[in-house]
C-alpha cells in the first residue's frame, strides 16, 4: 500500500493514509495527543501552545506532534509511555497556569473548558508559582456582542487565524509581544464581522465569551438540541444550548458538507428574537382600538368565516420562512379545502439546476468560480462566503462577469435561478448553486406542489393570507392585501401586522418546531424543537382548521413529511434524514434551457445604486439590540475606481444626492463591486432614486 | 602577531565604501569570475571551502544552497534574503561588514544570486543600524550605475523595527512579507518555502561578504584557513570589560585567552583585574569561568565545553561582577524579546526574571533557586525556536558555573556584591530597548 503509512505510536501499530497529521494518527490508534492551539480549519499547524510535545525516535529533541504528518516506520511516544514527553506536556500547563487566573467557579467556561480538561488529565497538581499573577483590565467588550478576558487567554492564537485566514476581517490581532501579547483590534474598534462569534466557540479558554451567555447557565444544567438555522437559505448544523425551557445561546454542529463548524453572527446571536417584547402569544383580531386578543375558539370560528367569504380567490403569501411541513399543511387546507389555488412563493426554482447540485464545500476545491449576484454572497449566504475564499486561499479563479467561453470546472454562483439553470448549461459548469433569498423558499415552493394541483383563480383574491413576518415587510405582498377584503395574518410579532391584518394567528420560531427544511443545495434537513413556543404549534390549529373543511391534516410533523416525501421526496423517512443529512444525488441533466431575455441596463449620468439586503436586516433582527452594531444602513458600497475618482477612501464620510435629496452615509470600498455603481441597503433612505452622486 | 584578513581585506589602507577604490583593490572581479561559471560550480566551490553559516548556527553554506529546488521543481521565484537584523547582545560584526565593506558584501550577494537563481535580493537590515544602513544604500546607489555589475538582479534593503526575534530566519520572512514577526514551525524549510512561499536562501551578512574571496581563492584554499570543522576566517566582537573592544578578524582555532589579551586584539582587562568569566558567543550561550580560556577559540573546542561560537560575541567579565545581576540583565532582555507566540519562553522568561529579582534582592530560599534551575529545565527544549530554549541554558550555566556565589544571596544574604558591581559595557539593560519615540508620535 503504497497510498497508505505504518508508523507505532505509544508501542501501538497503525495504519493511516500519506499526509495524515499526527493528532489524527494517534486517534485512529485510540491514543490522545492533547492540543490546544491546533485547528486544522484554520489552516496549517503554528505550533504556538506546545501541549502536544511527542518524542520521536531519532530525534533528540521533543517535537510539537501537531505540525507533522504521519511517516512510515516512525516511532511516536506520547504522554502515556514517555517521561520525557508527560515532563514536557507538564511543563506546558504549568506556563499556561502561571499567569492564568484560575477562576473556573465563575468562568463561563468551567465544566467544558479544554484548559481544566488537559490540566486534570496532564497539567501539575499544584503550583510553584509565588509571585503575583499578571492581571489586565477585564473583561472588555471586544464588541456588543463578545466579551474578552485577557487574563483567562492562553495566546493560542486560534481567534486571530480565524480573523486573518477563515473571515479574512483581519480585524482580530495580537497586540504586543512576548508575555505582555494581548489579543485586541485597531484602536478597540469594535470586532464587527459577519463571522465574528464563532471565536467564542474557537477559544479553547474562557478568554472570549458570549455577552448574551454569560453568567447565564452551567454545563451540568443545559440541553443541547440538534437542529438547523432557519435565518438563511445554508441551513447551517446548530445545537441550540437550553436551560429551563429557554434558548440560551446557538453554537455550531459541523457539518463538513454545508457549514464546517461555523456560523455567521445573525444565526448565532439573534435567538432573542424568541423573547421579543412583540411577540404574538394568541389570536389577535383587530378592534377600533387595535388588536385584541381572542381565545382560540373564536379565532378558528372567524378562520372558517374569513376563509369561506374568500373561497377560491383566497391567496397566499408565503415567506420562505414556513417548515415544508407548514407550507404543506396549509396547501392541504386551502387547496383540497376551498379549491384556493392561488399563491405568491418567495421561489421558483427551475429543475435543470438539480443536475448541477454539489455540496457546498465542494466549492473549496474549484479552480474557477463565477459569481453573479446582486448582493453580496456573504448578505444573502453568509457561509458560502466562506468557502469562496478558502476557495481563494488555495488559488481559484474568481469570475465576477458572465465568462465568454466554456469553463468546464467551474463553479457557478448566482441569485438568479432562470439565469443560473441556463448559464450553467452555457458554460458548461461543473456545479451551480443558486443562492435563494429566504431559508425554505425552495421548501415551501416543494410544499405547495405537492399539496394539491389546479389553477388559481382569475378573480381578484378577496381574502389574502399573510404568512410569516417576511412577507408583511414585502411591499408586493402589501399591495396584494390592500386589495382584498380581508387579511389573515400568520407571524411572530404584532408591528408586522399592524394594520396589514384583520386576523392575526400566531406562529413559531425555527427553534420552536419540528419539521423540515430545503436549503440552497436542495438538501432536506430537520429542524427539532428546542424549546415550547408560547403559542400552540402552526400543524395544530391548522389540523383543527382543516377539519371545517373536511381536509385531513396530521398535527404531527413526521406524518406530514411522510406524505410529501412520498410525493416529491422518494419516500425518504424523517428518520433517514438523520442529524446530519445527506445531499441527494445529481439529477440528470435534461433538456437545453432556453436562455432569459437579456436584463437592460439603464444609463444615466451619475452612479447606478444597486439596493441590497444586508445580513444583519429583518423582523428577527430587529428584535435583537446586542447586533444593533453589526448593521450597515448608513453605509454606501463603492467600486475602488469611483472612490480614487472622487478622493474617497474607506470610511470617509460622503454625500449621496439624487434629484434635491442629500444624505451622508460612511463610505466603504467594495473590491467586487461594478464601476459606476454604488451599494445601498434596502434601507437605506428611499428618496434616493435609482441614480445618484457621490462626493466627499 | 598579524592576522589573515579575507572579509575585512583592504579596509587597513582604503575607503573600500567607495566602488571606485574597492575595483581599485580587485572588487567585484569575484563577481566577473562568478558569472562564468555556472550556478552549480559555484555551489560546489562553497562546500569544498566548508564555509559555514556566520549567523550563528552554523549550516554549511554550500549545503544550504544546494537544497534549494531547480525552477523545473519549483516554478516560484527564488529569492535571497540577508539577515542583517544583527540584534544579539554582544555581536556586532556585521555592522561594521556593512559600514566598511558595503561593496564587498553587494558583490556576495550578486554571487549568491546566480548561485541560487535568484533576481530578488532582500537585505533585512536592523532598524537601529542607520549608519550602515546609509551607507550601504548610498553602495547601491553607487551600483546603479553599473549595470554590468548589477545585471538583472534587484536588492531591495528593508529596515527592521527593532524586534531581537526577526533575526530568526523564519520571523524575518514573516517581517519582511508585511506581517507580525513570529518564527515559523519547520519543515517546511525556507529554502522550499520561504519568502511568499517560495524557494528562498537566508544568509548572515558576514557569510555573505566571505563569498567573493572563496570564489577568488578557490573553495579548497580557503578551507586551508582556520582549524578543522572552523574554516576560513570569523569577525570576532570582543567587549565589556577589555582594554580594546571591537571587531577582529580572526582565524578560528586562536585561544579564547589570546583574544581578550593579546595587545592587538582584546589588549587584556582594564586596572589588571582578573577575567570571572566569559560569554564566549553572545548572549545566548553557555558561560565560560575565568579558569576555562585556555580554549581554542573553534567549533569543536567549544562545544567539548559545551558551549558554542554562536554569533562571535566575546564578552568579558572582570571580578567584580555579579553572576545574579548578569542573570537578570541577561534573563530581562529574552523576557522583553521574547515574540509570545510559544508558550514556555513567553511564560517561562518572565518567571525566570520575576525569580532572579527575588534573588537580588535577597528575598528568595533554596527552594526558588531549584525552581529557577527547573524553569530552566522546562523551558529548554521545548520552544518552537532557539530564543526560548538558549535563554534558558544561557541562565542554568551561570547558576551551575557559579553556584556558590547565587547560594550567598539566599535567605536574607543579599547582593554580596552590591552596588559595585559594574555592568556598563556589558550588554545594554533593557531599559535600551525600548523605543519610546512611538508613544511621543502618536499621542494618547
Amino acid at each position: 500500500m503504497t497510498d497508505h503509512v505504518t508508523l507505532t505510536i505509544d508501542e501501538r501499530t497503525v495504519t493511516v493514509p500519506k499526509g495524515t497529521g499526527l493528532v489524527e494518527t494517534a486517534q485512529a490508534a485510540g491514543i490522545e495527543i492533547p492540543v490546544f492551539c491546533y485547528e486544522p480549519r484554520l489552516g496549517p499547524p503554528v505550533g504556538a501552545c506546545r501541549m502536544c510535545l511527542v518524542e520521536i525516535e531519532g530525534m533528540p529533541k521533543l517535537q510539537a506532534g501537531c505540525t507533522l504528518t504521519a511517516q512510515e516506520g516512525m516511532v511516536v511516544r506520547t504522554a502515556r509511555t514517555s517521561p520525557l514527553a508527560s515532563e514536557g506536556q507538564n511543563s506546558t500547563l504549568e506556563f499556561i497556569l502561571v499567569n492564568h487566573p484560575l477562576d473556573c467557579p465563575v468562568c463561563d467556561k468551567g465544566g467544558e473548558c479544554p484548559l481544566q480538561d488537559l490540566t486534570f488529565r496532564y497539567g501539575p497538581g499544584n503550583t510553584r508559582m509565588t509571585f503575583d499573577k499578571r492581571t489586565q483590565e477585564k473583561p472588555i467588550p471586544l464588541s456588543p456582542t463578545i466579551a474578552l478576558d485577557r487574563e483567562r487567554c492562553i495566546l493560542c492564537y486560534r481567534c486571530t487565524r480565524f480573523s486573518e485566514s477563515v473571515s479574512e476581517d483581519n480585524d482580530l490581532v495580537p497586540l504586543n509581544r512576548g508575555a505582555n501579547t494581548v489579543i485586541g483590534t485597531f484602536e478597540d474598534q469594535p470586532y464587527r464581522s459577519r463571522f465574528s462569534g464563532n471565536v467564542v466557540e474557537l477559544c479553547p479558554v474562557g478568554a472570549l465569551t458570549s455577552t448574551q451567555y454569560r453568567f447565564e447557565a452551567r454545563p451540568w444544567d443545559i440541553q443541547e438540541s440538534p437542529s438547523v438555522c432557519g435565518l438563511c437559505p445554508v441551513g447551517c448544523n446548530i445545537s441550540a444550548t437550553t436551560r429551563e425551557g429557554k434558548v440560551k445561546r446557538i453554537q455550531s454542529r459541523n457539518h463538513p458538507q454545508i457549514d464546517e463548524g461555523w456560523l455567521c453572527d445573525k444565526g448565532r446571536f439573534t435567538y432573542g428574537h424568541l423573547t421579543a417584547a412583540d411577540r404574538i402569544k394568541t389570536p389577535l383580531l383587530k378592534g377600533e382600538a387595535g388588536f385584541e386578543p381572542l381565545e382560540w375558539d373564536d379565532a378558528l370560528d372567524q378562520a372558517e368565516t374569513l376563509l369561506r367569504a374568500g373561497g377560491d380567490t383566497v391567496v397566499t403569501a408565503f415567506s420562505g420562512t414556513e417548515s415544508t411541513e407548514q407550507a404543506y399543511a396549509l396547501g392541504r387546507l386551502l387547496r383540497a379545502g376551498l379549491g384556493a389555488n392561488g399563491a405568491v412563493l418567495p421561489e421558483e426554482i427551475p429543475t435543470a439546476l438539480d443536475a448541477y447540485r454539489a455540496p457546498l464545500s465542494s466549492i473549496r476545491d474549484a479552480t474557477t468560480i463565477v459569481i453573479l449576484t446582486r448582493d453580496l454572497v456573504a448578505d444573502r449566504a453568509p457561509i458560502v462566503d466562506l468557502w469562496v475564499k478558502a476557495a481563494r486561499r488555495n488559488g481559484a479563479t474568481i469570475l465576477t462577469e458572465i465568462p465568454e467561453e466554456k469553463l468546464e470546472d467551474a463553479v457557478l454562483i448566482s441569485d438568479n435561478a432562470a439565469h443560473a439553470a441556463w448559464l450553467a448549461q452555457d458554460i458548461d459548469a461543473k456545479s451551480a448553486f443558486y443562492l435563494p433569498r429566504t431559508p425554505n423558499g425552495r421548501g415551501v415552493a416543494d410544499a405547495w406542489s405537492a399539496a394539491g394541483d389546479g389553477e388559481a383563480s382569475n378573480e381578484e383574491p378577496r381574502v389574502v393570507i399573510v404568512s410569516g413576518d417576511d412577507a408583511a415587510a414585502d411591499p408586493a405582498v402589501r399591495a396584494l392585501a390592500a386589495g382584498a377584503d380581508f387579511v389573515i395574518g400568520i407571524g411572530l410579532f404584532q408591528e408586522s401586522f399592524e394594520g396589514l391584518a384583520d386576523l392575526v394567528l400566531p406562529a413559531t420560531s425555527y427553534l420552536e418546531r419540528d419539521g423540515t427544511t430545503v436549503n440552497l443545495e436542495g438538501r432536506v434537513q430537520r429542524q427539532r424543537r428546542a424549546v415550547i413556543a408560547p403559542c400552540p404549534d402552526e400543524l395544530a390549529w391548522i389540523s383543527k382548521l382543516a377539519e371545517r373543511f373536511e381536509v385531513e391534516v396530521s398535527p404531527h410533523a413526521s406524518l406530514a413529511f411522510e406524505e410529501i416525501s412520498g410525493r416529491i421526496y422518494g419516500g425518504v423517512s424523517f428518520a433517514e434524514i438523520g442529524e446530519q443529512a445527506p445531499l441527494p444525488p445529481a439529477a440528470e441533466k435534461g433538456a437545453p434551457v432556453p436562455a432569459p431575455k437579456p436584463v437592460q441596463v439603464p444609463v444615466a449620468d451619475g452612479l447606478r445604486v444597486i439596493r441590497y439586503r444586508p445580513l444583519f436586516s429583518g423582523p428577527v433582527v430587529d428584535r435583537v439590540p446586542e447586533v444593533e452594531f453589526q448593521k450597515a444602513d448608513h453605509e454606501v458600497g463603492m467600486n475602488p475606481a469611483d472612490a480614487r475618482e472622487r478622493g474617497v477612501i474607506d470610511g470617509d464620510m460622503v454625500t449621496v444626492n439624487s434629484r434635491g435629496n442629500f444624505h451622508r452615509f460612511k463610505a466603504r470600498i467594495v473590491r467586487d463591486l461594478p464601476a459606476g455603481t454604488v451599494r445601498l441597503s434596502t434601507y437605506a433612505e428611499g428618496d434616493l432614486t435609482e441614480f445618484v452622486a457621490v462626493r466627499k | 602577531m598579524s592576522h589573515k584578513q579575507v572579509v575585512m581585506a583592504g579596509t587597513d589602507t582604503r575607503d573600500l565604501t567607495k566602488l571606485a577604490e574597492y575595483e581599485a583593490v580587485g572588487g567585484y572581479a569575484s563577481l566577473a569570475k562568478a558569472r562564468t561559471l555556472g550556478p552549480e560550480q559555484i555551489t560546489n566551490e562553497l562546500m569544498a571551502s566548508e564555509l559555514r553559516g556566520r549567523g550563528g548556527a552554523f549550516f554549511p553554506t554550500g549545503r544550504k544552497w544546494s537544497f534549494v529546488p531547480s525552477p523545473e521543481q519549483n516554478p516560484n521565484p527564488h529569492y535571497l534574503v540577508i539577515n542583517a537584523d544583527e540584534s544579539e547582545p554582544g555581536s556586532f560584526k556585521d555592522n561594521e561588514i556593512i559600514s566598511r565593506v558595503p561593496h564587498r558584501f553587494i558583490e556576495g550577494c550578486l554571487i549568491t544570486a546566480h548561485a541560487v537563481l535568484a533576481k530578488h535580493v532582500y537585505v533585512y537590515i536592523r532598524g537601529e543600524y542607520l549608519g550602515p544602513y546609509e551607507i550601504l544604500v548610498a553602495a547601491l546607489e553607487e551600483l546603479k550605475q553599473r549595470p554590468d555589475l548589477r545585471g538583472d538582479v534587484t536588492i531591495v534593503v528593508h529596515r527592521g523595527a527593532g524586534a531581537y526575534i526577526c533575526g530568526e530566519e523564519t520571523a524575518l520572512l514573516d517581517s519582511l512579507e508585511g506581517k507580525r514577526g513570529q518564527p515559523r514551525t519547520k519543515p517546511p524549510f525556507p529554502a522550499i518555502a520561504g519568502l511568499y512561499a517560495s524557494p528562498t536562501v537566508v544568509n548572515n551578512v558576514e557569510t555573505i561578504a566571505t563569498v567573493p574571496a572563496i570564489v577568488e581563492m578557490g573553495g579548497a584554499e580557503y578551507a586551508k584557513l582556520g582549524v578543522p570543522n572552523s574554516r576560513g576566517t570569523r569577525l570576532i566582537s570582543v567587549s565589556g570589560h577589555v582594554e580594546r573592544g571591537g571587531n577582529y578578524e580572526v582565524e578560528p582555532g586562536i585561544s579564547l585567552k589570546d583574544l581578550i589579551f593579546a595587545p592587538e586584539l582584546g589588549g587584556g582587562v582594564p586596572g589588571g583585574r582578573a577575567v570571572k568569566a566569559v560569554i564566549p558567543g553572545g548572549s545566548s550561550t553557555v558561560i565560560l569561568t575565568g579558569d576555562e580560556l585556555d580554549v581554542g577559540y573553534d567549533f569543536d573546542s567549544l562545544l567539548a565545553k559545551n558551549t558554542a561560537m554562536g554569533s562571535a560575541g566575546v564578552i568579558v567579565l572582570d571580578e567584580r561582577v555579579c553572576m545574579v545581576q548578569l542573570g537578570i540583565r541577561v534573563s530581562e532582555f529574552y523576557e522583553h524579546e521574547s515574540c509570545g507566540k510559544c508558550t514556555p519562553c513567553r511564560e517561562g522568561t518572565r518567571w525566570m526574571t520575576q525569580i532572579l529579582r527575588k534573588l537580588e534582592a535577597g528575598e528568595a530560599t533554596e527552594r526558588e533557586l531549584d525552581l529557577l534551575l527547573s524553569v530552566c529545565d522546562r523551558i529548554n527544549g521545548k520552544c518552537l525556536c532557539p530564543l526560548g530554549d538558549t535563554a534558558a541554558m544561557a541562565i542554568a550555566s551561570y547558576v551551575a558555573k557559579f553556584r556558590d556565589e547565587f547560594v550567598a544571596h539566599l535567605d536574607g544574604g543579599a547582593c554580596p556584591c552590591g552596588d559595585h558591581s559594574p555592568l556598563d559595557g556589558v550588554l545594554a539593560p533593557v531599559a535600551q530597548h525600548i523605543h519610546d519615540h512611538a508613544s511621543e508620535l502618536v499621542p494618547a
